[in-house]
């Protein structure tokens, strides 16, 4: 079970960061402002 | 109700409103790294920290960085409380010899305790060596803390700064957050607390005899029930007292004991519990001074800092009076407030703090993402016990979590004046800075996250038996103990409803998971919104802008976080606490 749980915090924290990438991703080439 | 304790909740509120000023300040020269009266002690300090650490102060993070930086500390930091859980046993301060936490328990308090939830399907008292009390969970109640506060100065810099894509150093945020806000408030604090009777100890539990032995049933391994007469009694010991600052100045909430803040030793006088209260609003309320001295427009902090006190003081009044009014059922018994009992509906409370002190400190405790008890809010009438569930729902923004209060409301800024923007014909702005699509859809990830986590591990507990098995209560009341326990955890808040068996497997991990969801991917969204604010130039006024300065503003905000919590939960609370209200005033109790 150790294994387990300590592989789940793992993958959710790779996770997490694939979603900062994905964030990012998403604000990349949206338009300038207009003013 | 009473003038008494009318009069309480009035001081609570002026106390907050006073200390708002001086603390902001406060939080703002130390993020702004201008000079403060503890430099002399702290710098070098702090300069220490980084030599031996090799952070590089003057290194300003983009948003993505500061991001990735803050869950690499935070994923760290819950595998070693994990290991020290899982090792307890074989680690020192452990007079009482408790054994290793099982994985379930262990992972889900980790969790727990790494996103200032501080859920507890444990008592502490008989599960927890003072080792892990110590080097794990307070350990975690100043970091995450800490992490909560840097989130938030991260988002007034993207408010305040302009043209550049740099939020901060999330190591020296963080690092400067425990040295001059945490530590020496706690340092003092803990004190205060030992003054009015907390205890403050490393001694092996204490075994006293009682002045008059009970008989008590025991039903033994074979099923058969035997009496048995108990002439002793176990008192647990420990750190109490510097544990209990942090647990609410950090707004963690977790309880040395079992029983919380119902506790003596964490709680023995009516001083130190209004001091509690006053340490839990206080981070949360300063920061909207912070945030409107960073950002130039200190009239701005004030009116977001009056849409909390509107939805704070209709929380309280609601719970209030709902508790006040006692339990319609108990015909012929006297619930009126007299020389000789408080009144109302008091199973489940302290005698000590009676109604007003419970109501307010449930409220208090919900609205920040706390969850530290003073009484159990699952014996709290329906509409009592849905004042809590409420303050989470509408995602703690009612002054709200260290750090996680204050990002929490930017969040409901920007749709409130997306909407306003919407209403007028015009692009929104926000402080002079242009709300576009992407930080709309920034902040609908950061608010769907916690919907989508709360009701789609609610729905999944209440149709299947791992679920509902550990429900104690029939008909809506058990469907608002599984409620509860989601929006605790999604919302980061901690408190239990009580009544619903958490220490399993299920509900373990899926509480966990749902802490860890609440957080982090509500902070990650939350922070794209601050890198995107950050790089944006300022656009002067004009005559369509909406000013975010006035009655206006604070009305349309505090319409705004109340929509989306109707929109979204409407339909969850028909059927647990309303429902439970309808029923119970026809005559049925559950």
């Amino acid at each position: 079970m150790d294994i387990i749980f300590i592989f789940a915090t793992v993958l959710f924290f790779a996770l997490a960061i694939l979603y900062v990438r994905g964030c990012e991703l998403l604000g990349k080439g949206r338009p300038h402002e207009h003013s | 109700m009473s003038a008494n304790g009318w009069f309480q909740i009035g001081v609570f509120l002026l106390v907050i409103f006073l200390i708002t000023k001086p603390l902001g300040v406060f939080l703002a020269r130390v993020f702004s790294g201008e000079k403060t009266f503890l430099d002399t002690v702290l710098r070098p300090i702090e300069k220490l920290i980084y030599r031996l650490t090799g952070i590089d102060e003057s290194h300003e993070m983009r948003w993505t960085e500061y991001a990735i930086a803050m869950l690499l500390f935070s994923g760290v930091s819950m595998g070693v409380l994990y290991l020290i859980e899982r090792m307890q046993k074989f680690l020192p301060l452990n007079p009482q010899r408790f054994a290793n936490l099982e994985p379930g328990l262990a992972f889900g308090t980790a969790a727990s305790f790494t996103t200032n939830t501080n859920w507890q399907a444990y008592s502490g008292e008989s599960t927890m060596s003072y080792l892990t009390q110590m080097a794990g969970l307070a350990y975690h109640n100043f970091a995450s803390a800490a992490v909560g506060i840097a989130v938030a100065v991260a988002v007034i810099r993207g408010i305040a700064r302009k043209e550049t894509d740099k939020l901060g150093n999330f190591w020296v945020d963080t690092t400067r957050c425990l040295l001059w806000v945490l530590l020496p408030i706690c340092l003092i604090g803990s004190l205060v607390f030992v003054s009015q009777g907390v205890i403050q100890n490393l001694k092996p539990y204490t075994t006293v005899e009682l002045i008059e032995p009970q008989t008590v049933q025991v039903t033994g391994a074979d099923g058969k029930t035997t009496a048995q007469t108990v002439t002793q009694q176990v008192i647990a010991q420990g750190p109490v007292a510097s544990q209990e600052v942090i647990k609410e100045f950090g707004t963690n909430g977790g309880g040395f004991f079992g029983a919380n803040s119902a506790h003596p030793f964490e709680n023995p006088t009516p001083f130190s519990n209004f001091f509690q209260l006053v340490l839990i609003f206080a981070i949360p309320s300063a920061l909207t001074y912070t945030l409107g001295r960073m950002t130039g427009s200190q009239r701005h902090g004030w009116a977001v800092w009056a849409a909390m006190a509107v939805l704070f003081f209709v929380g309280v009044t609601t719970a209030y009076w709902a508790e006040a009014r006692g339990n319609p059922q108990l015909v012929g018994v006297n619930q009126a407030p007299i020389s000789s009992q408080s009144g109302g509906n008091m199973e489940g409370k302290e005698v000590r703090f009676g109604i007003a002190n419970s109501a307010l400190f449930a409220t208090v405790t919900t609205d920040a993402s706390c969850g530290a008890i003073n009484g159990q809010h699952d014996s709290f009438t329906p509409l009592g016990g849905m004042v809590p569930l409420i303050n989470i729902m509408l995602g703690e923004v009612v002054f709200g979590g260290v750090g996680a209060g204050l990002y929490g409301i930017v969040v409901f800024v920007i749709l409130a004046v997306f909407i306003a923007g919407l209403m007028v014909g015009r692009t929104p702005e926000y402080l002079g800075k242009k709300i576009e699509s992407y930080d709309v859809k920034m902040a609908m990830l950061a608010i769907l996250i916690l919907t989508f986590t709360i009701l789609g591990f609610s729905a999944l507990a209440i149709i299947k038996p791992f679920g509902t098995s550990s429900i104690s209560n029939p008909g809506p009341h058990g469907l608002s103990q599984v409620l509860y326990a989601y929006v605790s955890s999604a919302g980061n808040n901690g408190s239990a409803f009580g009544g619903l068996n958490a220490n399993t497997m299920w509900y373990n991990t899926s509480t966990a998971i749902a802490q860890l969801l609440g957080r982090f991917f509500m902070i990650i969204p939350v922070l794209a919104i601050a890198g995107s604010l950050a790089k944006k130039r300022i656009v002067p006024e004009s005559v369509g802008t909406f000013p975010v300065t006035g009655g206006l503003f604070s009305g349309l905000l505090v319409a705004t976080i109340v929509i989306v919590g109707a929109l979204t939960f409407f339909p969850a609370l028909s059927l647990g606490p309303i429902l439970e209200h309808l029923l119970m005033a026809a005559g049925k109790s559950f």
